[in-house]
């Protein structure tokens, strides 16, 4: 149990003065390196805007295909198939290995960081289409 | 050039070819205050001069969608509000820390702050302000220093007023049993 301390009068005028400061010249020089920022901004590379239709779209493709890439293996090896392996099914099995050791692992990691990227614009997103309609910013701080 | 008031402002932003002389007026008219606002949300210097470039180049790109739906004042602390929660969670996320920790961080460089000239009473204060969630920060901060009306923030944070009068009850409970605590 903490030991009490006088508790400073909150409606005392001094401590609701400014305990903040800013460096010399801070405001005066603010709008040129606004300006400078915006123009930098302006002549790079737009970002690639996400809209919320085409999210589902993404998602329901990347599901598909990885359905598809876990099951054809699987399916491949558990049921009954006398057939031996042609030259062609041999080469794909290969190249599909290789993928998953290599390039998909790469490609899964690439595409990860990406989708993180992609998350955040679109959270970021949301949040100033959110902010920007009125709607109750509340919401926002729970 | 005489200071133009939020009327002129828009008036201004709808005039083609005039945008970008209302966009430094408004620049001009506000900068301090939404400074002081981000930074009473953020307490650090730098993150705040971030956030207030971000706040701006958001009202920059919205202008020619604005509206006028609410005041122009309203729509700033708005997307500057708003900013700088955003920037807060993006903080705790790369920290991969509970809030606790960043609270602390955030008090611990309080004390080192070149840019923090307040007595040992007003620092206590600020670390007691620190540790209030952010909605009763915000609200605290609004109604406390910048004395603004529950009706304005009721505006602003798109709340009603007796919500806002309900969290800044509990600020200041909350404030006055942190600084009688040692």
């Amino acid at each position: 149990m903490g030991n009490k301390r006088k508790i400073p009068d909150l409606q005392h005028e001094s401590l609701k003065k400014q305990p903040f400061s800013v460096p010399d010249g801070y405001f005066e020089s603010f709008s040129d390196r606004l300006h400078a920022r915006i123009r930098e901004e302006e002549q790079t590379t737009p970002v690639r805007r996400i809209t919320i239709f085409t999210r589902p779209w993404v998602a329901m493709a990347a599901a598909i295909l990885s359905i598809a890439l876990i099951s054809y293996p699987i399916l491949r090896f558990a049921l009954p198939d006398n057939r031996p392996s042609s030259p062609s099914d041999v080469a794909w099995m290969d190249e599909f290995y290789l993928m998953e050791d290599d390039f998909y692992l790469v490609e899964y990691l690439e595409s990860e960081e990406e989708e993180m990227n992609d998350q955040e614009a679109f959270a970021s997103q949301a949040m100033d289409y959110l902010a920007i309609n009125d709607v109750e910013m509340i919401l926002l701080l729970e | 050039m005489p200071e133009w008031n939020d009327d002129q402002i828009l008036e201004a932003i709808r005039t083609p070819g005039n945008e970008e002389a209302a966009f430094n007026q408004l620049v001009a008219n506000y900068q301090e205050r939404l400074y002081w606002h981000i930074r009473k949300i953020l307490v650090d210097h730098d993150d705040t001069d971030d956030v207030l470039q971000n706040t701006f180049i958001k009202v920059w790109r919205s202008l020619p969608d604005f509206r006028g739906d609410s005041e122009l004042y309203t729509w700033l602390y708005r997307i500057a509000t708003n900013e700088a929660l955003t920037f807060l969670k993006k903080k705790k996320k790369q920290a991969f820390a509970p809030w606790v920790e960043v609270e602390h961080k955030m008090s611990e460089s309080l004390e080192s702050d070149p840019w923090f000239n307040g007595d040992e009473i007003q620092l206590r204060l600020q670390q007691a302000i620190i540790k209030l969630p952010e909605k009763q920060r915000i609200v605290f901060n609004m109604r406390y220093f910048d004395n603004i009306k529950y009706e304005e923030m009721a505006s602003i944070l798109n709340t009603s007023v007796g919500a806002l009068k309900a969290s800044y009850h509990h600020a200041v409970k909350k404030i006055e049993e942190m600084l009688g605590d040692d």
